[in-house]
């Protein structure tokens, strides 16, 4: 496989797991901005523990996901008393947050970006990928995900059937932030340099993205959405100065025809049907 | 079985419902009737746990907190609530399954879904339907067949006919009957005041925020006052508490 094929697929895996971390808490109906904020938090503190610590790259990753779930946990709490655009200004806020304290903390290079971390190979990413895509797609027809979709649908009525909605929309923050933060980790020692600029706001905008162009009503979504945004880019490279106008219409024409994102349920199941006919 | 004393409710500077005093027996219908904006369904929450509120609800020898939609639900109270409360974008069964959410029998609630399904078989034809796509009648069915499955003690129905066909509205009526017959207490909250009065034991009129009279199903139905101002004989409310 040449770099660049590697480089490309790598991309498609870290943004997959970024779009899957959009799409956890939006099963809650919550709308997070912000999400390039806990990459950075993962990206960080994964890339310390390796280069610094010398903490194995897997226990980084597992650290840095934790770290950045119980920060997701804490961010929680005050964002349960915000709902719709008003949450998504607040999540954005925070993910600039994180950006601007990466941008002025001196131990992780601040502007100057961190660096000496070891490359990991695209196999090794696709790893995590996998597991993540495993971990939500067995979550997807877990009865916590029904109580997700519940909270989702209508929280008074969720309240109602003594679901604790509040810990459900916090839990949902938490696992966001841990995804996010692995996908974080792995951009680090894939790319082997960091600076706070790689967090900013088009990336949390480029996981939403993903999200809703793949498909926001099931996990593989993400991955189609992921491929489409990190792939469709190189193959109109010959439209040269037009790429992205042609991108940004292809976008809207894919919008406009599936309005539920390219991939859902119906679909699935029926191409599943389809492969066990055949 | 449940005892309120003194409930106010306030909306910010709105004051919903104010000293309210309602008392629920075991085994009773009991009506909650008064006008739009009366506030029958804000004491409705207040009970179910979904509002904060001043005074004392108790439910068998317990006293409820505000906001405790939780708790009240696993003491055995479940809500109905107006507009149904449905989980639009669930199938009829997820629905279901939503019901037995709070029950620590599962095989016994499982088994409970199944029965459901026989009781009604109109949601067991549409159990793989999205619940935003049944009619307003199987909607109201499949909310009150949720509550049901959560195993409560009292049962709050607020406005079950609302937008419903006079044929569905006398079949979640007769749902209602069977529903007692079987046990279960009920507090209906209702406009149609004159259809109310033949089913519940006994009646509370609200009006602004107050009670204004409460009685016997019969000697409200029977009571000039009421029939003028809520039954469609006039419309001059009572002014006086019983």
């Amino acid at each position: 496989m040449s770099t660049y094929t590697a480089s490309l697929l790598a991309d498609v895996g870290i943004l997959t797991l970024g779009a899957l971390s959009v799409y956890v808490i939006l099963a809650t109906g919550q709308l997070s901005l912000g999400n390039a904020g806990f990459m950075a938090i993962g990206a960080y503190l994964a890339s310390y523990l390796t280069v610094v610590a010398g903490v194995p790259l897997t226990s980084a990753l597992v650290i840095a996901a934790l770290c950045s779930g119980i920060i997701g946990v804490m961010i929680g709490f005050p964002a349960l008393r915000l709902k719709g655009i008003f949450l998504a200004m607040a999540t954005l806020g925070f993910g600039e947050m994180i950006r601007s304290l990466f941008l002025n903390l001196e131990i992780t290079g601040g502007a100057g970006g961190f660096h000496g971390m070891a490359h990991v190979s695209v196999t090794y990413v696709w790893i995590w990928v996998g597991l993540i895509l495993v971990l939500v797609w067995l979550m997807e027809s877990s009865r916590a995900w029904l109580e997700m979709r519940a909270v989702a649908d209508d929280e008074t009525a969720a309240n109602l059937i003594g679901l604790n909605t509040t810990m459900t929309k916090i839990g949902a923050f938490g696992m966001s932030a841990a995804v996010a933060a692995v996908s974080g980790g792995l951009f680090a020692h894939h790319h082997v340099y960091i600076e706070p600029g790689n967090f900013g706001f088009e990336r949390s905008i480029d996981f939403v993205l993903a999200v809703i162009l793949g498909g926001s009503t099931i996990g593989a979504g993400s991955l189609v959405g992921a491929a489409l945004l990190v792939l469709l880019p190189e193959q109109l490279r010959a439209l040269d100065d037009w790429r992205p106008a042609a991108f940004g219409a292809l976008l809207i024409i894919v919008l406009l025809i599936r309005r539920q994102g390219i991939l859902d349920r119906s679909l699935l199941r029926r191409f599943t049907f389809r492969k066990q006919a055949a | 079985m449940l005892a309120i004393r003194g409930l106010g409710v306030q909306y910010g500077a709105v004051t919903a419902v104010r000293e309210i005093d309602l008392d629920i027996r075991e085994g009773e219908i009991v009506a909650l009737l008064g006008a739009n904006g009366a506030g029958k369904t804000t004491i409705a929450r207040a009970i179910a746990g979904l509002l904060p509120f001043r005074g004392e609800i108790s439910f068998r020898d317990q006293v409820l907190k505000p906001n405790s939609a939780e708790h009240n639900l696993r003491a055995g109270i479940s809500l109905v609530p107006e507009g149904r409360g449905i989980l639009a974008r669930m199938t009829v069964e997820e629905n279901l399954l939503m019901g037995i959410y709070c029950r620590t029998d599962r095989r016994a609630a499982t088994a409970d879904v199944g029965q459901m399904f026989e009781r009604f078989p109109i949601l067991k034809e549409r159990r793989s339907r999205l619940a935003s796509l049944l009619s307003g009648g199987e909607q109201q069915l499949l909310a009150i067949a949720r509550a049901c499955l959560s195993k409560p003690r009292l049962l709050l129905l607020d406005e079950p006919s609302l937008g419903l066909a006079p044929k569905m509205t006398d079949y979640v009526f007769s749902m209602i009957g069977n529903l007692r017959s079987e046990g279960l207490t009920i507090m209906l909250v209702e406009q149609k005041a004159r259809q109310t009065l033949k089913f519940a034991d006994r009646a509370y009129v609200l009006e602004t925020g107050r009670m204004v009279i409460s009685g016997t199903a019969s000697e409200l139905a029977g009571n000039a006052a009421v029939s003028e101002a809520f039954l469609g004989g006039g419309t001059k409310p009572p002014h006086h508490a019983n």
